[in-house]
């Protein structure tokens, strides 16, 4: 992995595809900033690259490459070593904690969607290095840490537990639950155990230690389960390549490899018992329009697009992929008041593609994409999930 | 089976993805399976057919016998690249030219380059050099130089503009924005331009290009067109975007940006391949499958000190005749190169020679013989074998 910067041959496939390089000129782009000035970094010099902080790690880069360099893992290296050289501002530390963050704003969930939408509140924040271009996320006292724990019976075959991540633990906790009735609907049992963020947060605001950290509690959890033959299910595609890339990759932590083998995407899953013929579900139409906008990770995970498979199973609805646009918020980059201009640019034009198919409803999997193009297209977003619990008809008990 | 596909493309460029497009065109439920972005991101974005002559067609004839083209044919070939420029038109790319017609376009060096369909932003390109001409150029633009052109073409100026922005990717992006435009237009018709065409380097617009291109042509009232530039190359961008967008509006099923690690076979059949990457790799299986992995510059193809290997199912491939010392040649940018014949050969029907695999077919750049360089047939050969190994496949497998 150290040396495939010398694999580069300069094709510029990766500067043509990375959405920061086409709206902010202060970014040299994934060539320069990845293999370029990879030959002139070692250990033994700090890193000074300040520019390294405006990659948003959509790793567009990656998935564009022919060669194998991986532009956005040697990014991602060298804005570890930034980060732990140099100061890192407020709106930077306080991301790479979205976890407390979460724990703290679900608790007082009430005062806190109270308080966000304020001028004055958000005058401050700004003040603090945060954006406040779009609204920011409702939170929810009734997160997926406080619904029913478990669901299914426990003599299926099939055991998955599910790895839910933050944004739908206390932003969207409805579509958690959710997925775990369609799980257990078709008869997976589902276990929701105690669980932390997956770390990705952390490792994106340059801070290796508290992803680390983060990464080893739940890979001890989730490997216990493992042994005991669950599967891993997570929905959230960022938290899915935390846990099948980074875990044993840059992490490099005990148990990362045995977790990355055994995770799935909840679609990828599903066609898989289908495959198995472990379930043979039917399908009820569902007469719509849908724009589908891939998120950058989910075209990362390199398992293609399975919730776009099993649209096709749905009679009457029509499904347009669009895969071409990062939605630009990458998490919390866009919420920080440097990479506004980024990320709202971005997401009109994300937006834009979106309503160029005139849909009835937006699907994407990646809760940052639901709240960005939710915002700029003024269609709301809705969980891939959401479509197929409806074909298939489960039934929310909403506990 | 719900994973299983009729047919599996490995490799996601121009032959690839016409393959592709040709299955799904037919019903058959397809995946295409690529490493990375293919080299067409990197053309022109112009559709070389062969160079030589003023017919590419006719030449087509006197191309050596195992030429791949000769397994398509004439008719095939057009019928191919008419398939191609009703995909490209659909997707809001359109193509022009004339198959039967070779065509000359201006580069970004000052040169002409001979080639058969282009973009329709690139129309006009094909100028005399007692035309008068005058370049849009962009303010420190990367890559551009203007002066290249109006050295050579005595009757060319040019003006530069100020987009903000310097890179080819940064500028294209820019004309998305319609104030952007505008005022770019307004700039434009401030300089009251008195020479007959205009021309810009090839930045108008990602997806928008052509909209763009006629809302210039319309306000400034002469001809346009745009100048291929060096990579990030806007042209082979857009061709390659309206291929992959064309392959998924059809519901074909995309895994990019992994290789393949390992392929399962049963018999004479090959069964599924696992595709490269960290935690547990995707399995794609398939009925039958198409190798376009494109030559050396792709990966396709590697060489080693004696031999050359075809990357994905180790085919045998062929090597000019004799030790290396036979056909080494010190100039490699020499047109007409020995290696250039390296690849696969294959029989009638696209099937590669010397394997006991049944259910494999094989197109594109990847192909012996194919001498792309040489004859310039890049794009077109691709186009052509593509579709061709896609109806080859279907032939053999109609219960597909
Ligand atoms: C710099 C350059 C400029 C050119 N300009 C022009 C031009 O302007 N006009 C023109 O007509 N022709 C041009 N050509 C020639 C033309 O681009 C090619 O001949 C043609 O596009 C090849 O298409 P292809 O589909 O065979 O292969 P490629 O475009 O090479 O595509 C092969 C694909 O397979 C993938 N791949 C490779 N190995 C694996 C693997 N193991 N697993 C999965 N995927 C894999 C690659 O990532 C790539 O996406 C140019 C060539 C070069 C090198
Ligand atoms: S990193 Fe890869 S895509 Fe980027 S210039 Fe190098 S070889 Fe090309
Ligand atoms: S990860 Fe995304 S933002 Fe970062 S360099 Fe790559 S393409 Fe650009």
């Amino acid at each position: 992995m150290a040396f495939d910067f010398q694999h580069c041959i300069r094709c510029t496939v990766c500067v043509a595809n990375c959405p920061v390089f086409k709206v902010d000129p202060a970014f040299p782009g994934p060539k320069q900033s990845g293999p370029d000035a990879e030959r002139f970094r070692s250990d033994d010099e700090p890193s000074i690259d300040r520019w390294i902080r405006l990659c948003s790690q959509c790793k567009r880069c990656e998935v564009a490459c022919p060669y194998g360099v991986n532009p956005a893992e040697i990014i991602l290296r060298e804005q570890t070593r930034y980060g732990e050289r140099h100061f890192r501002p407020f709106a930077q530390r306080l991301f790479a904690h979205t976890y407390w963050v979460g724990i703290v704003s679900s608790l007082f969930a009430p005062v806190v969607n109270l308080l966000t939408p304020r001028t004055f509140v958000k005058k401050v924040l700004s003040l603090f290095g945060l954006s406040i271009a779009i609204p920011f996320p409702l939170y929810y006292f009734h997160t997926m840490d406080r619904s029913w724990r478990w669901k299914g019976s426990r003599n299926s075959r099939k055991k998955a537990v599910f790895f839910y991540g933050c944004f739908i633990n206390y932003n969207r906790p409805d579509i958690g639950r959710g997925v775990r009735d369609l799980l257990a609907s078709l008869g997976v049992r589902v276990v929701i155990p105690r669980q932390v963020c997956c770390g990705l947060p952390a490792l994106g605001n340059g801070d290796l230690e508290t992803a680390r950290k983060f990464a080893r509690k739940n890979a001890r959890i989730l490997a216990g389960y493992i042994d005991k033959g669950f599967d891993v299910i997570y929905t959230c595609t960022s938290c899915g390549l935390s846990l099948t890339r980074d875990y044993p990759g840059i992490l490099d932590i005990a148990d990362g490899k045995k977790v990355a083998e055994n995770s799935y995407n909840l679609h990828e899953y599903i066609l898989k018992l289908m495959d198995e013929e472990y379930i043979r579900p039917v399908f009820d139409p569902l007469r719509r329009r849908v724009a589908y906008h891939i998120p950058c990770h989910l075209r990362a995970l390199g398992i293609g697009y399975p919730a776009a498979r099993l649209f096709e199973k749905i009679p009457g609805l029509e499904v347009h992929i669009l895969e071409d646009n990062c939605c630009g918020l990458a998490g919390s980059y866009g919420f920080k008041k440097r990479n506004e201009h980024t990320s709202t640019t971005l997401g009109a034009d994300a937006a834009r593609a979106i309503k160029a198919v005139d849909p009835d409803i937006l699907v994407t999997d990646c809760g940052a994409c639901k709240m960005q193009l939710g915002y700029f297209s003024g269609i709301s977003a809705c969980d891939p999930s959401e479509i197929l619990k409806e074909s298939l008809k489960v039934t929310d008990p909403g506990i | 089976m719900n994973a299983t596909y009729d047919v599996v493309i490995i490799g996601g460029g121009i032959s690839g993805m016409m393959a592709a497009i040709t299955l799904v065109g037919c019903g058959k439920k397809v995946a295409v399976v690529s490493k990375g972005d293919p080299v067409c991101c990197f053309s022109t974005g112009c559709v070389d057919v062969l160079a030589d002559g003023e017919n590419p067609l006719k030449g087509i004839g006197s191309l050596p016998e195992h030429h791949p083209y000769h397994l398509v044919g004439d008719k095939g070939i057009a019928e191919a690249l008419g398939l191609f420029r009703g995909i490209m038109s659909a997707e809001g790319i359109p193509y022009v030219g004339d198959v039967h017609a070779n065509r000359r376009v201006l580069t970004s060096l000052g040169r002409s380059k001979v080639t058969c369909l282009v973009p329709e932003t690139m129309d006009f390109s094909d100028i005399d050099p007692h035309e008068s001409l005058h370049i849009l150029s962009f303010h420190k633009m990367k890559d551009f130089y203007p002066q290249y052109i109006t050295s050579r073409y005595a009757k060319a100026a040019y003006s530069t503009f100020d987009a903000g922005v310097t890179t080819t990717v940064g500028i294209a992006e820019r004309f998305e924005d319609s104030d952007f435009l505008d005022t770019f237009t307004t700039w434009m018709r401030g300089l009251a331009i008195q020479e007959e065409r205009i021309a810009v380097p090839a930045v108008l617009g990602r997806g928008s290009s052509g909209a763009v291109y006629h809302r210039i042509g319309g306000e400034c009232g002469r001809t346009v067109f745009e100048i291929p530039t060096l990579p990030p190359s806007m042209p082979g961008l857009r061709l390659f975007g309206g291929l992959k967008n064309a392959f998924l509006r059809r519901k074909g099923d995309l895994y990019w940006g992994r290789g393949i690690y390992s392929v399962e076979k049963l018999g004479n059949q090959i069964e599924a391949v696992t595709l490269t990457g960290p935690g547990r790799s995707t399995r794609v299986e398939g009925k039958a499958f198409i190798l376009a992995t494109g030559s050396f510059v792709s990966g396709g193809l590697q060489a080693s000190r004696d031999a050359v290997m075809e990357t994905v199912f180790n085919l045998p491939s062929y090597l000019p005749p004799g030790t290396r010392d036979a056909w080494f040649q010190d100039d490699f940018f020499a047109v007409g190169h020995e290696i250039e014949k390296a690849g696969i050969r294959v029989d009638a029907s696209f099937r590669p020679l010397g394997t006991e695999i049944e259910n494999l077919y094989v197109c594109g750049s990847i192909l012996a013989f194919s001498e792309v360089m040489k004859y310039r047939c890049g794009h077109g050969m691709a186009i052509a074998t593509g579709v061709a190994a896609a109806k080859a496949c279907m032939g053999a497998y109609s219960g597909i």
